[in-house]
């Protein structure tokens, strides 16, 4: 009798625990999680002070470990406002903020990019703060390619952090010069410098240089699928684009076939890293840092000097030159990093001016939210500006504290002035480059961006590689992908 | 007291019917153990069956924005009619289940062979080489394998290239990715795997060996007739454990997968990865997920009754 008293008595207590469980799950769950529409103030009336502002930001943001206390302590001296600061592992931002708006434990503020910007928007879960940003005086001195590329429907639910900046093509200048070649300007005078860098371009003897590599030949990034590898998708993008006014898939589009062309060719000479489909960024820049490399398609601004310093620890004399687009391409600036007000805040006008209005001051919030704070990141010495150590690794300079160097988007008289191979390398990129737009609102999408991704970059590997033709590749991926991507395409061109 | 009655009881063939009274007893008597498990029983209470309650959500529509919507089947229906579901579920049994058999034969020859060590020192140095792999990260692992097998200068194709053959790029090829995958895990699993063994081939009765050379028996005749009866019922418990987890493979294979492979290398996990959590289709992903454990169940269940009809006795 006792065993099954035993039994018994657990069953019923584990069935209790679960069916409570279950009841208080479904009571929270159930609650409205729908946005709320929060009602804006009158223009006239200054908007309440909020007493903190939960944050939400990925590893762009200053860490703690270098100097995130002493940070929120200046911006709570200059705005009395604390700042409590949500920031999980880099990597895993996105699923940690999905995990929070499911749970209901919703930021103020958070930091929210591309196609996650999107969803969030048409789901209702971020404040429209349009017309705040209209009214802003300080607001209309941020460049107005900056606003429009974020906005949904003619609407701004999330505000540019700093200019989207995107990948430049950098070469190897020493290599060029003992070479007697010039940086080429079209495609042709390219490939003829791949040629000569996959052939002992630094006179070593040996052939154990890499002319060209990329991680992979499909980006991650979307709306710049191409940015890695653009000096060969030139007009081409395997990705949904817009032409003649209607939207289409990029990848059946006749410029697509001469783009897997070029790529495939070169990739047959040899002129392309031959393990291309499974570098990651990592792995290109320890190949490119080695001295391996001659040609890499990566960040303009401050990877330009990373990218320098690096290479020369392994050659003294080597130098990089950030060239300007070849003629048959532009570089892409990606859509601008933004941050967002949600739509659980309580106070969004308050937040709108004492946050996102104060790091876009062009002043003191600029020059805090760029370069950190003074004594701890830089050093103000009769007048004049100068980096403190890291507080992480005190043989480098203090890194950026949110914006980066040269990328801000307001007027600031930047008193910290870059090293000069940022700012070039941010010239040359900005003069050649075009500003990516965000894809128009599709649930097809949202559900299947994914799958669609994957089958374009297995299409393009396989291409590329040799182990199939672009016409069986191309014909393999229409005949998988068309159910969806026709109802993806409907949706986008139904948009307005 | 309670046991040597019971005992007394069993042996008359009779049957114990405790009463009410001896459980109330019992409690009392064994008050501290009962007391030391209540922090086990809470833990395994808030942790394992507390959060079962998310089970429901596969049968809801729910994303972070709205509240969890039910739609009954739909998203079951919606994976079993998924051809790359399909396939992911082909890969994800196929890599497991001969991953399984080749862990398991592995670590059971090396078992056997660490265990005819007689040079302790030697012995416990080899066994300090072969755990080590284990404890190396797969993100690490997988940096050391591309390496070891790049095209342009990777150790294997160096060594191919003495003999005149063309580099391969092992990585991006179906019919090397597989045998590789295998590979790379027996290299990193197979020392911790022969810890088990090992125990139990201490706990053999050298007498059986000593009875088993006096019949005649060489070195394999030992091993085939005491050494692998005397291991067969830890084989069978760490078979069936395994099989609880073939359908749990991620880390492994994403971080040796890329697009030219996806056609063997797609498991569920990983597709379920890259269409579920990053899309925050969480009922989809609790579909999948429970799915994979319903499988798993099954995949027990039936071990174990061939467990229990082979030996006569199993682990459940």
């Amino acid at each position: 009798m006792g065993k099954p008293l035993v039994k018994r008595t657990l069953s019923i207590f584990i069935a209790i625990v679960l069916a409570l469980s279950v009841a208080a799950c479904t009571k929270k769950a159930e609650q409205p999680a729908a946005p709320e529409k929060s009602e804006k103030s009158e223009a006239s009336k200054e908007p309440e002070k909020p007493a903190s502002i939960k944050l939400m930001v990925d590893g762009t943001f200053i860490t703690k470990e270098a100097g995130q206390d002493q940070f929120v302590a200046e911006y709570k001296k200059m705005t009395g406002v604390d700042l409590i600061i949500n920031q999980p592992a880099h990597n895993q931002y996105y699923e940690k903020v999905n995990l929070a708006f499911a749970s209901q434990d919703i930021p103020d503020v958070l930091i929210i990019s591309g196609t996650t910007m999107v969803n969030y928007a048409i789901n209702g879960a971020l404040y429209d703060m349009t017309d705040l940003v209209d009214k802003s005086p300080i607001m209309q001195k941020v460049g107005q390619k900056y606003k429009d590329a974020v906005k949904i429907n003619g609407r701004l639910y999330a505000f540019p952090t700093q200019a989207g900046n995107g990948p430049i093509t950098y070469m190897r200048k020493d290599w060029l010069e003992k070479n007697n070649l010039k940086v080429p300007t079209t495609y042709a005078e390219y490939l003829e410098v791949l040629k000569v860098f996959a052939n002992d371009p630094d006179q070593n003897g040996k052939q154990d240089t890499i002319a060209f590599t990329a991680p992979g030949l499909v980006s991650d990034d979307p709306t710049t699928l191409q940015n890695y590898m653009v000096d060969f998708y030139q007009d081409a993008s395997p990705d949904f684009i817009k032409k003649d006014g209607k939207w289409v898939d990029g990848m059946l589009e006749p410029e697509m076939k001469a783009a897997l062309e070029r790529m495939r060719e070169a990739y047959s000479l040899g002129l392309i890293d031959k393990e291309i489909v499974t570098n990651k960024t990592s792995t290109c820049r320890d190949k490119f840092n080695a001295g391996k490399v001659g040609v890499f398609t990566y960040w303009a601004g401050t990877w330009n000097m990373n990218l320098e310093n690096e290479l020369k620890k392994a050659v003294r004399d080597a130098s990089i030159v950030a060239i300007p687009a070849i003629k048959e391409t532009k570089y892409l600036e990606r859509v601008p990093a933004t941050m967002a007000i949600t739509s659980k805040a309580a106070n969004p006008e308050g937040i709108f001016k004492y946050f996102f209005e104060f790091m876009h001051d062009g002043d003191k919030g600029t020059l805090l939210f760029s370069h950190g704070v003074e004594g701890v990141h830089y050093k103000v010495t009769d007048g004049k500006y100068e980096k403190l150590p890291s507080l992480q690794d005190p043989k480098k300079p203090a890194n950026k504290a949110f914006i980066d160097n040269g990328l801000q988007i307001v007027p600031f008289n930047d008193p910290i002035t870059p090293d000069p191979r940022i700012t070039e390398s941010l010239k040359v990129f900005n003069a050649n480059s075009i500003v990516s737009t965000l894809l128009p609102v599709s649930e097809n999408y949202t559900k299947n961006s994914a799958d669609i991704l994957t089958a374009r970059k297995e299409t393009i590997s396989k291409i590329v590689l040799g182990q199939m033709t672009i016409e069986e590749g191309l014909a393999k991926y229409e005949k998988d992908t068309k159910a969806i991507t026709d109802l993806i395409l409907k949706d986008f061109n139904a948009a307005k | 007291m309670f046991a040597k009655t019971q005992r007394n009881n069993l042996t008359q063939g009779t049957a114990v019917v405790p009463k009410k009274k001896d459980l109330v007893r019992r409690i009392i008597q064994y008050k501290y153990f009962y007391l030391m498990f209540l922090p086990v029983f809470i833990f395994t209470i808030v942790f394992n069956y507390i959060p079962m309650a998310g089970i429901r959500f596969a049968f809801y529509k729910y994303n972070p924005f709205a509240p969890p919507k039910f739609i009954g089947w739909e998203n079951f229906k919606t994976l079993l009619v998924n051809p790359k579901f399909i396939a992911a579920f082909k890969n994800t049994i196929t890599l497991s289940i001969v991953n399984l058999v080749l862990g398991m034969l592995v670590s059971i020859i090396f078992a056997l062979l660490l265990n005819e060590l007689y040079n302790k020192y030697f012995k416990s140095f080899v066994q300090t080489v072969l755990y080590l792999p284990h404890f190396i990260s797969w993100v690490v692992t997988a940096s050391i394998f591309y390496l070891i097998l790049s095209p342009t200068d990777g150790f294997i194709n160096q060594i191919l290239g003495f003999f005149g053959i063309e580099p391969i790029y092992f990585m991006i090829e179906e019919k090397w990715w597989t045998p590789i995958y295998y590979f790379i895990n027996r290299w990193k699993e197979t020392g911790w795997g022969t810890i088990i063994y090992l125990a139990a081939l201490s706990g053999i009765n050298p007498e059986l060996y000593e009875a088993a050379v006096i019949d005649g028996a060489g070195r394999l005749k030992q091993t085939w007739y005491v050494t692998i009866p005397g291991i067969m019922s830890t084989i069978l418990v760490v078979f069936i454990l395994n099989l609880a987890k073939v359908m749990n493979i991620f880390e492994s294979v994403f971080v040796l997968q890329n697009p030219m492979v996806l056609n063997v290398s797609e498991v569920i996990r990983t597709y379920n990865y890259k269409v579920g959590l990053l899309q925050s289709d969480y009922g989809y992903s609790t579909a999948v997920g429970l799915f994979n454990s319903v499988i798993s169940m099954v995949l027990v269940i039936i071990a174990d009754k061939a467990s229990q009809k082979i030996k006569g006795s199993g682990i459940l």
